[in-house]
C-alpha cells in the first residue's frame, strides 16, 4: 500500500500538484441475514482503491481508481490535477489549510474475537435460534434478524510527510418483529432499529447483546402494540430513551454543527445550518443541561479513530458547553473560517470518495437523574422508545420523529402503551426546554452506520453517546 | 474507463462459469463518474471515480450464498466464486428458490451515447460557470452539481442467460439563495444532453429565489395544493418503494395487498414502470438478466400488482416482471423507473383554478410514518408560495407535510400535461405536476 501511496503523491506533484494527499483503502465485508424463517442472505465481498486529492492553482481536485497499476495511479493523479485546475477556473480565493502536524504511525481499534474467524454456521445458528424465538407470537407476522462486519485497512499518506497506517473490525446486530393486523405495520426492535448496534469490536460485541435472550420481549410488545393506545395529541412533557436521544442529536445538533454546512457547502443537497459563524460563544442552543461533545477517541464507538482522513489526529471537542454554543466540526481548510485548527473531522466512505466533515461520537453528556427517579419526577407526559422515522428540515430547525413504541406517564408511573408516537418541534425551542438528562449509568454510544452527505453521496459511520433526557412542553401525536 | 462491453461481458461469462457449484449467476458493473459541485458561486468539489464490480450469486440445490470484489483478475476471480459456493454450502435450503432464471429475449433500445468526452473537467466547469453566473449576476448566491455517469452491466448465468448495456446519464441541479431565507431550485436528469441549457437552469432557480424573499407565515391546516413535478416525483418513489414491490405484497405490508383490481386513488392517476421508455435512464433488463416491460401498477386508479423478481414470481404465482436488484437484497424487487400518466392541464391553468390554496417547488427529508397507508412527512423547500385568486402570491416559510399519499391521490383536481424526469443514480421517476384539493400542512419552520 505504501507504495502506492508514493507513486501517488510523485505523480500529482509532477502534474504540478502544491499539496496532495492520498488514501489506498482495503475492506472486506460479511453480512448475513434471517427473515421470517428464511435465510435471505449470506455474502461476503471486498473492494480495494486509491483515492487522490490535491490542491492545484489553488483548488481542490479528486480522482479515484481500483486499477492500482503504476499506469493506473499515475494517470489517476494526473486527473485529480487536472479536476483541480478546472475548478480553479470558477475560484476566487485560494484554498488553505490550517497546519497540522506531520505523522508516522499506526492504529488499531479494539477487537477481541475476530468475526471473520467465526464460521458461518455459528453465525447462522445464533439468527436462526433468535428468529425462531421472534416468531412465536402469533400476531407477529415478519421478523428479521441480522448480523454484519466490516475490517477496514488504510494507509494516508501526504506531501507533508505524514504516512498514516490504521485498521479496525467493525461488527453490528439487531433483530426486529413487524405485527401486522387491521392495516397497521408496528415495528419492534432491539437493541436499534435499521440493523441494530454498530460498534468497532468483534464477535464478542454480538454474543454481549444477547439477542436470543431478547426476542421474547420485542416479539410480545410488537403484538401488544396492535391493541395498544394511540398517541395523545398536544403539548406534552416527554422522556425520549438514550437510542432515539442518539438520533435527536444527530440531526438536530451533529449535522448543524458541520462547518462545511455551516459555510453552505452542502447546501443544494443536504441543506445549511440555522447556526452562523458569528453565533460561536454567544449563542443559547439549549437549557444549562446540554453540553454536546465531539469525540473520536471512545474506544469501541464507530465514531472514533486514530487519525482522519486528512491526517489530524483524533480528539474530543466541546460543541455545545451548558447550552451554549461553544465549537464546530470542522476540516483543515473551513477551521481557519474561526481561527482555530481542525479538530479532525473529515472522512472518506472508502476510496471512492473525498474526505467530508463528518461526525465522530458527538455525544449529548450525561446528567444526574436515574431514570426511576426522572419517571417518579414528571407528573403527566409519555415516555418514548426507538426511533422509526426521522424528517428535518434544510436548516435543522423543523424535525419530527416518530418511534417504535411509548408509555403514558401518569403521576410518576409508567402506564398503559402507546403505539406508534411521534413528536415534532423547532430545535432551539426543544433543546431550551430540556431539563433533566439521566447519568452515565443509563448513558452508552450508539452506532449509527448509514449517516448520508454528499454528492455523490457518501455514508458514514458515526456515533452518538445519549441517556434518557426530560423535554417540557413538546407536541406529539402530529395526525394521530 | 478503459474497459469495453466486450470485456465485462467476458469477464461476466467467466466469473459464471468459473463456479464449483451446481449453477451460478454473476453480475459485472463498471462505472466512471465524474461530478462537478460548487457553491458559494464556486466550484469547491471536483471529483472522478472508476469502478467495477463483480458480485457472483452460486446455487447448490436450493442453497445460494453470494460474493463480490472489484479486484477483476483469474485468481480473484476463482476465489469469489469459491466464497460465494462456500456461502451456499453453509444456507439452509429454501424450498422456495425457483432456481436461477433461464435467459428470455430482451429488447435493448438503440440509444445514442451521451458522449462522455464532451463532459470533461473542462466542460463541465464551463457549464456550472453558467449556471451559477445567472446568480451572481443577480447578487444572490448558487450551489449545486454538474454530474455525468458512464455505465456498463453485464448478466451471466451458468443456463446461459447473457446480458450487457451501456449506459449513461447526465444531472445538473442549482439552488439559488436570496439571504438566508429565501431560495430557488431547477434540476436536469436525463441522457439527452440537448435538453441540458445551464444558463436557463440557473436563472430559473435565481428568478424562485427573487421572488421568494420576504416569506410569511402559514397556519398549518388542511390546503389545496398544486405540486410541482419534482415534489410529485418524491411522492411515486415513496410509493413505489412502500407499495409496489413484491417482497412487500407477499410480506402483507403493501397498500396493494387487499386492493389489487380496486380503486384505490382518482380514476384519472396511472402510474406505471417502463425501462425501456425513451424519456428514462434505465437499462432494460434486471440484475437476473430478465427482461424489464411497461409494468402497470395502478391504472384509472386501480391497483393492478406488484413488480417481481424470478423468486417472488414463482412464490406469488405471477410473472416475472423483470424488476430484480442485486443479490442479495433486504427490498426484493422494486421499480426503478417508475412514471405517472400526464394529463390534459398546464401548471399555469392548475394555478389559475385555484382560489386560496399552496405551490410548492420541491420537499426535503421525506420519510415514512405509516407504511401500509402510505403517511409521509417532510418539509418544503426552494420555493413555497401562497396561491391567491389564480395567481401565485407571497412566499411562503418552509412547510412540514404529514400526509397519505393515497389520501391525496383521491383528491386530484387536475394532472399536469408535461412531465420531467428526476432521478439519480440508476432510479428516475417521470412525474407531471398535480392539483391536490386536499393536503395536510401540519408544521412550519422556526
Amino acid at each position: 500500500m505504501k507504495e502506492h501511496i508514493a507513486a501517488a503523491l510523485d505523480a500529482a506533484t509532477l502534474a504540478g500538484a502544491t499539496y496532495a494527499d492520498a488514501r489506498v483503502v482495503e475492506t472486506r465485508h460479511e453480512r448475513l441475514s434471517v427473515r421470517t424463517g428464511h435465510v435471505e442472505g449470506i455474502e461476503s465481498g471486498e473492494s480495494l482503491g486509491i483515492g487522490i486529492r490535491t490542491i492545484a492553482d489553488g483548488a481542490w481536485g479528486f480522482a479515484a481508481t481500483s486499477d492500482l497499476t503504476p499506469g493506473g495511479i499515475v494517470n489517476t493523479a494526473r486527473q485529480a490535477v487536472a479536476l483541480a485546475r478546472a475548478a480553479a477556473t470558477t475560484a476566487s480565493t485560494p484554498v488553505s489549510l490550517s497546519p497540522v502536524g506531520c505523522f508516522t504511525d499506526t492504529w488499531t481499534g479494539p477487537c477481541s474475537i475476530d468475526p471473520f474467524a467465526v464460521s458461518l454456521d455459528d453465525k447462522l445458528a445464533l439468527l436462526l435460534l433468535t428468529d425462531d424465538v421472534l416468531r412465536v407470537e402469533e400476531k407477529v407476522r415478519v421478523t428479521s434478524a441480522s448480523m454484519g462486519f466490516i475490517a477496514v485497512r488504510k494507509v494516508f499518506g501526504s506531501t507533508e510527510g505524514s504516512l498514516i497506517e490504521q485498521s479496525y473490525v467493525e461488527s453490528q446486530a439487531g433483530i426486529a418483529a413487524f405485527a401486522i393486523g387491521d392495516g397497521e405495520m408496528l415495528p419492534r426492535s432491539y437493541p436499534n432499529n435499521l440493523g441494530g448496534q454498530a460498534v468497532q469490536g468483534g464477535w464478542e460485541a454480538i454474543l454481549a447483546l444477547d439477542l436470543p435472550g431478547n426476542a421474547p420481549r420485542v416479539a410480545e410488545q410488537a403484538a401488544a402494540l396492535l391493541t395498544a393506545a394511540p398517541c395523545p395529541a398536544g403539548e406534552k412533557t416527554i422522556i425520549i430513551d438514550g437510542s432515539q436521544m442518539a438520533l435527536q442529536v444527530h440531526e438536530s445538533i451533529g449535522h448543524p454543527t458541520e462547518l462545511d454546512r455551516v459555510l453552505g457547502d452542502e447546501a443544494a443537497f443536504a441543506g445549511t445550518s440555522w447556526v452562523g459563524i458569528p453565533d460561536l460563544g454567544t449563542l443559547r442552543y439549549g437549557s444549562e443541561h446540554v453540553t454536546v461533545t465531539s469525540d473520536a477517541t471512545i474506544p469501541g464507538s464507530i465514531g472514533s479513530f486514530g487519525y482522519d482522513d486528512e491526517g489530524v489526529p483524533g480528539q474530543r471537542d466541546h460543541l455545545i458547553t451548558s447550552g451554549t454554543l461553544t465549537g464546530f466540526q470542522t476540516s483543515r481548510e473551513s477551521a481557519l473560517e474561526i481561527g482555530r485548527t481542525s479538530n479532525g473531522c473529515m472522512r472518506a466512505d472508502g476510496w471512492q470518495r473525498q474526505p467530508l466533515i463528518r461526525m465522530t461520537t458527538v455525544s449529548l453528556e450525561p446528567g444526574d437523574w436515574t431514570f426511576d427517579d426522572l419517571v417518579a419526577d414528571t407528573e403527566d407526559g409519555i415516555y418514548v422508545e426507538t426511533n422509526n422515522s426521522w424528517s428535518i428540515d434544510d436548516k435543522r430547525l423543523n424535525f419530527q420523529f416518530g418511534c417504535e413504541i411509548g408509555w403514558e406517564i401518569k403521576n410518576g408511573t409508567l402506564g398503559r402503551m402507546i403505539k406508534s408516537p411521534n413528536y415534532t418541534g423547532v430545535t432551539p425551542r426543544f433543546w431550551g426546554s430540556c431539563d433533566a438528562v439521566c447519568n452515565r449509568d443509563h448513558w452508552q454510544v450508539w452506532g449509527i452506520p448509514n449517516c448520508g452527505k454528499g454528492e455523490p453521496m457518501q455514508v458514514a459511520h458515526v456515533a452518538h453517546g445519549a441517556a434518557p433526557a426530560r423535554f417540557r412542553n413538546v407536541q406529539v401525536g402530529v395526525t394521530r | 474507463m478503459n474497459r469495453s462491453l466486450d470485456d465485462i461481458r467476458c469477464i461476466a461469462d467467466r466469473a459464471a462459469h468459473t463456479t464449483p457449484a451446481d449453477a451460478a449467476e454473476a453480475v459485472v458493473v463498471s462505472r466512471y463518474s465524474a461530478l462537478t459541485r460548487f457553491a458559494g458561486n464556486r466550484i469547491h468539489q471536483n471529483v472522478a471515480e472508476d469502478d467495477a464490480q463483480l458480485s457472483i450469486r452460486a446455487v447448490l440445490g436450493s442453497r445460494t450464498g453470494v460474493a463480490s470484489t472489484n479486484k477483476l483478475d483469474d485468481e480473484s476471480i476463482v476465489r469469489c466464486a469459491g466464497a460465494a459456493a462456500e456461502a451456499a454450502r453453509h444456507a439452509p435450503h429454501d424450498s422456495d428458490f425457483p432456481g436461477l432464471p433461464q435467459p428470455r429475449q430482451l429488447s435493448i433500445p438503440s440509444r445514442t451515447p451521451l458522449l462522455l468526452d464532451a463532459y470533461g473537467p473542462s466542460e463541465r466547469a464551463e457549464a456550472a460557470q453558467e449556471i451559477l453566473d445567472q446568480s451572481a449576476a443577480r447578487g444572490l448566491v448558487a450551489a449545486g452539481t454538474v454530474a455525468v455517469n458512464d455505465t456498463l452491466t453485464a448478466v451471466s448465468n451458468t443456463h446461459g442467460v447473457d446480458a450487457a448495456t451501456h449506459t449513461d446519464d447526465l444531472r445538473a441541479t442549482v439552488l439559488s439563495m436570496n439571504g438566508p431565507h429565501a431560495s430557488g431550485w431547477s434540476s436536469y436528469y436525463g441522457r439527452d444532453a440537448r435538453g441540458f441549457l445551464p444558463a436557463q437552469l440557473g436563472s430559473h432557480a435565481a428568478t424562485i429565489a427573487e421572488r421568494s424573499e420576504g416569506a410569511i407565515e402559514l397556519t398549518p391546516g388542511t390546503y389545496t395544493v398544486v405540486l410541482a413535478p419534482e415534489a410529485v416525483a418524491d411522492l411515486i418513489d415513496f410509493l413505489g418503494y412502500l407499495g409496489f414491490g413484491a417482497k412487500a405484497f407477499a410480506e402483507g405490508s403493501s397498500f396493494l395487498i387487499d386492493a389489487q383490481g380496486s380503486r384505490v386513488v382518482d380514476p384519472r392517476i396511472s402510474i406505471y414502470d417502463d425501462a425501456l421508455s425513451p424519456a428514462t435512464v434505465g437499462i432494460s433488463f434486471d440484475y437476473e438478466g430478465q427482461p424489464r416491460r411497461r409494468t402497470p401498477l395502478i391504472e384509472g386508479g386501480i391497483a393492478i400488482g406488484p413488480v417481481t423478481d424470478s423468486y417472488f414470481a414463482a412464490l406469488l404465482g405471477r410473472d416475472n416482471t423483470g424488476h430484480a436488484l442485486p443479490a442479495p437484497n433486504a427490498y426484493g424487487p422494486l421499480p426503478l423507473n417508475l412514471e405517472m400518466a400526464a394529463g390534459d392541464t398546464s401548471t399555469d391553468d392548475m394555478i389559475a383554478s385555484v382560489e386560496r390554496g399552496v405551490y410548492v417547488t420541491r420537499f426535503h427529508y421525506v420519510n415514512v410514518e405509516d407504511p401500509m397507508r402510505v403517511v409521509l412527512t417532510g418539509m418544503t423547500r426552494d420555493g413555497t408560495f401562497m396561491i391567491e385568486n389564480g395567481r401565485l402570491a407571497e412566499p411562503v416559510r418552509n412547510l412540514r407535510f404529514t400526509q397519505s399519499v393515497l389520501s391525496a391521490f383521491s383528491s386530484v383536481g387536475a394532472i399536469g400535461s408535461q412531465r420531467q424526469l428526476y432521478g439519480s443514480e440508476g432510479s428516475a421517476v417521470l412525474a407531471p405536476s398535480l392539483l391536490l384539493e386536499r393536503w395536510a400542512f401540519t408544521g412550519q419552520t422556526g
